[in-house]
């Protein structure tokens, strides 16, 4: 479980992997901290040891050097904070309609043979490539 | 334990197979329609389509973890951990009714006749104890079983029998990456998989999810609990889930007499069997083996040749990302090939070294998967503003040139038993010793740069090269190898080991070279010949008691 405390330091965190920029929302513009790192922590409960482990980590550091630290020194706990930070991220529907990726959804197959029949040709063309194994081994 | 029919087991079966894998799925299916009575044992459960996350928000994250092919990673309850502190490349496979073609990626891909004589040929590792020609009436059988999409005529293959269904969309990642072969004039066709391009056998049409390496939740990838097991038990096949072997038995004469296993609330049980089946896999199989010792095989059952375990055969993997101005769309499935290139496969000794790969264009998911923020790298490189950069270059406008390489057997490269780890009945797990070798090496460096210069031919704005991902061991192959001298084989050409002649072993262990292709089609096209094989000689067969056979 999660304190304000604990929220408003990985909020702080997280804003340093993903700010505001490119015409893209930061992670707590995107309501990270305070909804999608539930939801991800929901289906990733195996990252709450590192998530712990980096805010713990980074008290009473300044986030940017905190970051910094924890790439360098605690390496899976900065692999959980970012697993987490990114999937929740990319769990705010805005957030997926902006990057412009409508997430994995039904798409029934058509037929595109006709898109690239001409290049196949060329193909068919240089003919066989593989071996005759049978005459080579005197089979 | 669970046993999918309400009859009780038989006390002794006709055939006991351990697996309910690609192979045994086959075994099963073609015993159980002769009317012979089978019992299978399989240490998973069901899996059913519903429980994929594949078109779910969360498929991302849920992929590195609960449905991660690594069993070291996913941990869980039907998986047994494997050491690998010894070898360069991580196993993936899945237990469970279909096995683990629950998470493979379907391609469907024939061996070449050349693989089946690379010592005649190339000069190197052994023939086979049969040729293309034998196997192929099996293949063609195996793509009509399982509805097999894909184009007739490549002539990358001698001639023969059409796929039942036309090809997958190939998209415009297939196209993209056919134009820069086109330029260089090299080989490409468009890729035949194992799912269907249209409603197929009480299967619907693939709904391109491309999360075909995470289960496919529009039940429409062939796997085996999908094509096999419903007409299994339909003629009357036992199904036993939750049921861990832990050793196969012998009677006095030296013949399998039967299993012990553990269900899943840690009762031991006993299965007998007057013919018993192995398929668990080029890591399971030889473990269980191993795991079977008594006075009269000491080093295992149907070791006398040593070579139980040994050879293992993994196909390193290298792959190289293009990254393109155009929108591509390559999230989108199947995952599955899109397209797939055999312009370097055959052996061409100015390379520098022997036998070759395939190719295959796949897709690259979606924008959790672009992220490659791994710990130790700077932490601008891919946080900061260049998250946001690196996501709109790359998402849906990357795609992937795989390679899977040939390694060639190697006794060296084995399974054995842990000497301390073990899973969760205590019984000992494996462990992999595995190097790629200096061949498997100068392979992918020259695959990798060939693949490179293919994306490059295409227009690729940037590219990215993995000569060898450790989690690429999809393909565990070699580790029970069939041939026709028992001092240098485990079984013969219809996967009868040589010191138990009712003894059989029909997964991947059998294969004697790896080839450079993705081997389900060879593991299923070969289950069903030797199946076949004992049905048709079940008069002459040995059994370990009074025959039901």
């Amino acid at each position: 479980m999660l304190t304000d405390e604990d929220r408003r330091l990985f909020a702080a965190l997280a804003d340093v992997l993903i700010p505001s920029a490119e015409g893209m929302p930061s992670a707590s513009e995107a309501a990270v901290p305070e909804r999608y790192l539930d939801e991800a922590l929901g289906y990733r409960p195996d990252l709450e040891t590192g998530l712990r482990e980096a805010l713990d980590a980074a008290q009473g550091l300044a986030p940017e050097a905190a970051v910094e630290l924890l790439n360098r020194q605690h390496i899976p706990a900065f692999e959980a904070l970012g697993t987490l930070t990114a999937g929740a991220y990319f769990l705010n529907p805005d957030v997926r309609q902006l990057i412009g990726y409508p997430g994995q959804v039904s798409t029934p197959p058509r037929d595109d043979t006709d898109t690239y029949v001409d290049l196949l040709e060329h193909v068919m063309d240089r003919g066989q490539i593989y071996r005759e194994a049978s005459a080579e081994a005197g089979l | 334990m669970t046993t999918t029919s309400s009859r009780a087991l038989p006390e002794v079966a006709d055939v006991l197979v351990v697996g309910a894998g690609a192979s045994g799925s086959v075994a099963v299916k073609a015993l159980a329609e002769k009317g012979f009575s089978v019992v299978c044992l399989e240490q998973g459960d069901w899996t059913p389509p519903s429980s994929f996350a594949g078109d779910k928000p969360e498929w991302e994250l849920v992929k590195q973890k609960q449905w991660h092919p690594n069993p070291n990673v996913r941990g869980g309850p039907s998986d047994y951990p494997v050491d690998t502190t010894e070898s360069d490349v991580n196993p993936l496979m899945y237990s469970g009714v279909g096995g683990s073609t629950i998470l493979y990626a379907a391609h469907w891909t024939r061996f070449l006749p050349s693989d089946f004589r690379v010592r005649s040929m190339d000069g190197i590792a052994d023939d086979w104890p049969f040729s293309y020609e034998e196997l192929q009436p099996y293949y063609e059988r195996m793509d009509r079983e399982v509805g097999v999409s894909g184009l007739a005529d490549n002539p990358a293959y001698p001639p023969g029998a059409s796929y039942p269904l036309p090809p997958l969309p190939i998209g415009k990642i297939g196209r993209k990456a056919a134009e820069g072969m086109d330029k260089l004039g090299w080989h490409w066709w468009p890729g035949a998989n194992s799912i269907p391009s249209r409603e197929y056998r009480h299967r619907p049409s693939c709904l391109r999810y491309g999360t075909c390496l995470t289960g496919c939740p529009a039940g429409a990838k062939a796997s085996t609990d999908l094509t096999h097991w419903p007409a299994a038990l339909e003629a009357g096949a036992h199904l036993v889930t939750g049921a861990r072997v832990r050793e196969i038995t012998v009677d006095q004469r030296g013949m399998a007499s039967g299993a012990v296993y553990t269900n899943r609330d840690g009762d031991e049980h006993r299965q007998n069997a007057s013919v018993i089946i192995l398929a668990g896999n080029g890591i399971g199989t030889p473990r269980l083996l191993q795991l079977s010792t008594s006075n009269l095989f000491p080093d295992g059952m149907a070791n006398s040749s040593g070579l139980v375990g040994k050879n293992l055969m993994m196909h390193p993997y290298g792959a190289v990302v293009g990254s393109y101005e155009d929108p591509l769309d390559s999230w989108l499935g199947p995952a599955g090939q899109s397209i797939e290139s055999m312009q370097f496969y055959e052996t061409d000794t100015s390379r520098g070294f022997v036998r070759g790969a395939k190719w295959n264009v796949m897709p690259s998911g979606g924008p959790l998967g672009m992220r490659s923020g791994y710990g130790g790298r700077p932490v601008d490189e891919s946080w900061g503003v260049n998250f946001h950069r690196n996501v709109k270059a790359n998402l849906g406008r990357s795609f992937e040139w795989g390679i899977i390489a040939e390694d060639l057997p190697d006794e060296s490269n084995c399974v054995v038993l842990d000497p301390s780890l073990t899973d969760s009945d205590g019984i000992p797990a494996p462990k992999l010793i595995y190097k790629s070798s200096e061949n498997t090496s100068k392979l992918i460096d020259f695959h990798v740069d060939r693949a490179r210069e293919a994306h490059e031919a295409a227009g690729a704005v940037t590219t990215s090269t993995t000569r060898l991902m450790r989690d690429c061991g999809w393909h565990l192959l070699g580790t029970a190898r069939m041939g026709n001298d028992p001092a240098t084989s485990v079984t013969d050409q219809w996967g009868r080991t040589h010191d138990v002649p009712n003894l059989y072993v029909i997964d991947g262990s059998v294969f004697v070279t790896s080839s450079g292709v993705n081997p389900t089609a060879t593991i299923m096209a070969l289950a069903l010949r030797s199946v076949e094989h004992l049905i048709a000689k079940r008069q002459d067969q040995a059994v370990s008691s009074p025959a039901a056979l």
